[in-house]
């Protein structure tokens, strides 16, 4: 999944399986490089939606009509 | 009749005499604030009511005031006793000097306050809506959601003037570790009778956009600590409960606890400790996802040192196979090169040997076999030369008989030829007609017709007869008689000439 659609719950779960797989030692030298990609990949998109301001959500809750 | 005639002077004044006597001391009384106002010297103003509970309308009413020396010591005293601001809606029991003033009528001097009778009040109140709001099973609601990992799209009901509003803000925006939040106001009044309404309204204004945030937040800061009566407030609390975002509650007010606090998913003090809250969620989130790094980077170096420490031990092993392989087989070669040097000269001069011993034998059997082969050949030489001459002979023999027997076959044959030939020329000259005509036959035509038969010859016909030395012409004269088959031509033979 695209990790710019993803909560912050689904990422945490994806990370958590992935690092269950490393663990358990089920993944294979190139298995693990591609994992341990895509778990950097997530904490890097969960520090940025954490710091970075998104513009889209400011528009939405200025454009808020009440 | 007449006699009993007062002036509304004099009726007022015989009232106020009567009430003196009647209440010469100060009464307890129980009752409603209904009205209530404070004028700029401090002197309280209120209107009392008693309310039915059943019909819920008013079935008494009574103007009271508190002078403000009174009202200075009593207002805190009952505040920090109930918690609750002294304001209309609160039942009160007081200690009243009942009054009456020709002017203004009757009114109810107010000179102390019990507030454990509206402590008490409160509680039953608080106790009956807890109870209603367990009944309809949704006091526990909203704490059964889920708080997002981070709330990170706050919703705030709140009021646009209040103090804590701004601190708040402020605090979200200037966090230490400068997480991002959203925040977005929905106003409310957050104090007096219209509170409950008011926020109730602003949660219903929130509820379409549920999905563009993640918790609300009701918070009220500084200037008015109490009022908490507006937040003891069933429907309110039915609100909150229910709401599909968490709701996190920092009314301000550290003592009790109010019924939307009781509800609500998480309850702060203030709205400092609502800020502090959040961002410590966000952090607390953020920390995890640090931790998480930090433990794939060592998970992922134990893994690489593990494949790394395998790969070592694997080329040691293999090092060390190899070497053993290579000694292994270097002494083998050794001994072999030994012992081929010892085996070699031995070998030559075996192979060497033989071969002389093979030459030799050859040399001999070579020799044997020429001289055999000579003679053989010369042997076969003069056997096909005999072969030849007694072939040759045997042949001449032949050719010698058969020229002889050529030579006699031919002499016989000619004499057979010539003795056929004088017979055939015999049989040739003994069936000439000519040769038959001179034995006496002859050859009788008539109209040049050879005649052999009787068969149409008559009498008076002309003959030619054929002799072999002449022709006689004829005439048949007689009769012509017919042979015996027998004598046939004879006859007719002897009847010419």
């Amino acid at each position: 999944m695209n990790p710019k659609k993803m909560t912050y719950k689904e990422a945490v779960a994806e990370i958590d399986e992935i690092l269950e797989k490393i663990e358990q030692e089920e993944l294979d030298v190139d298995e693990l490089s591609e994992k341990v990609k895509r778990v950097s990949l997530l904490i890097r998109f969960c520090k940025e939606k954490l710091h970075k301001t998104s513009t889209e959500v400011e528009n939405i809750l200025r454009e808020m009509e009440e | 009749m007449a006699n009993a005639q007062l002036t509304l002077s004099e009726l007022n004044l015989l009232i106020k005499e009567t009430l003196d006597d009647t209440f010469a001391g100060l009464v307890w009384v129980k009752a409603e604030i209904g009205e209530f106002t404070v004028n700029r010297n401090g002197h309280c103003y209120l209107e009392l009511v008693d309310i039915d509970p059943v019909s819920n309308q008013i079935i008494a009413r009574a103007k009271a005031t508190i002078w403000s020396y009174t009202f200075r010591m009593m207002k805190p005293y009952f505040e920090t006793t109930t918690g609750q601001a002294f304001g209309s809606g609160l039942k009160i029991l007081v200690s009243v000097k009942i009054e009456f003033h020709p002017l203004y009528g009757m009114s109810l001097n107010v000179r102390d306050i019990d507030p454990a009778y509206t402590m008490g009040d409160m509680a039953l109140k608080r106790r009956e809506i807890i109870l209603r709001l367990q009944q309809d099973g949704v006091f526990e609601m909203n704490k059964e959601l889920e708080l997002p990992a981070v709330p990170q799209r706050i919703a705030i009901i709140s009021s646009p003037t209040a103090a804590g509003l701004q601190d708040f803000l402020n605090q979200l925006a200037h966090n230490p570790t400068e997480i991002c939040f959203y925040t977005r106001l929905f106003p409310a009044t957050m104090q007096g009778t219209q509170t409950a309404d008011s926020i109730i309204n602003a949660l219903e204004q929130i509820y379409p956009y549920e999905d563009l945030f993640d918790v609300v937040v009701i918070i009220r800061g500084g200037g008015a600590q109490l009022d908490l009566a507006s937040f003891d407030h069933y429907e309110l609390a039915y609100h909150v409960a229910q709401f599909p975002l968490p709701v996190i509650t920092g009314i301000g007010h550290d003592k009790d606890e109010t019924i939307v606090d009781l509800v609500a998913h998480t309850k702060m003090k203030t709205p400092t400790a609502v800020a502090e809250f959040l961002i410590s969620g966000a952090e607390t989130f953020e920390g995890r996802l640090l931790e998480i790094e930090a433990y794939c980077s060592k998970l992922l170096s134990e893994r690489l040192k593990k494949e790394n420490d395998w790969l070592r031990q694997t080329m040691v092993r293999l090092k060390q196979g190899v070497r053993h392989f290579v000694q292994k087989e270097e002494h083998q070669f050794s001994l072999t090169a030994l012992l081929l040097k010892n085996r070699v000269p031995s070998f030559l001069e075996r192979q060497e040997n033989r071969f002389i011993r093979h030459r030799h034998r050859l040399q001999m059997k070579g020799r044997g076999t020429i001289r055999d082969q000579i003679h053989f050949l010369k042997k076969k030489d003069s056997d096909l030369q005999q072969l030849v001459s007694r072939f040759m002979e045997i042949r001449n023999d032949h050719l010698g008989k058969a020229r002889q027997n050529l030579k006699n076959r031919l002499s016989f044959q000619l004499k057979e030829q010539l003795a056929k030939l004088s017979f055939t020329e015999e049989k040739i000259r003994l069936v000439d007609p000519l040769e038959v005509l001179k034995r006496g036959y002859s050859l009788t035509y008539k109209n040049g017709k050879l005649v052999r038969t009787i068969q149409g010859l008559n009498e008076g016909d002309q003959l030619v007869t054929q002799l072999h030395d002449g022709k006689v012409e004829s005439e048949i004269t007689g009769q012509v008689t017919p042979l015996l088959q027998k004598q046939e031509s004879s006859g007719l033979t002897g009847n010419i000439g």
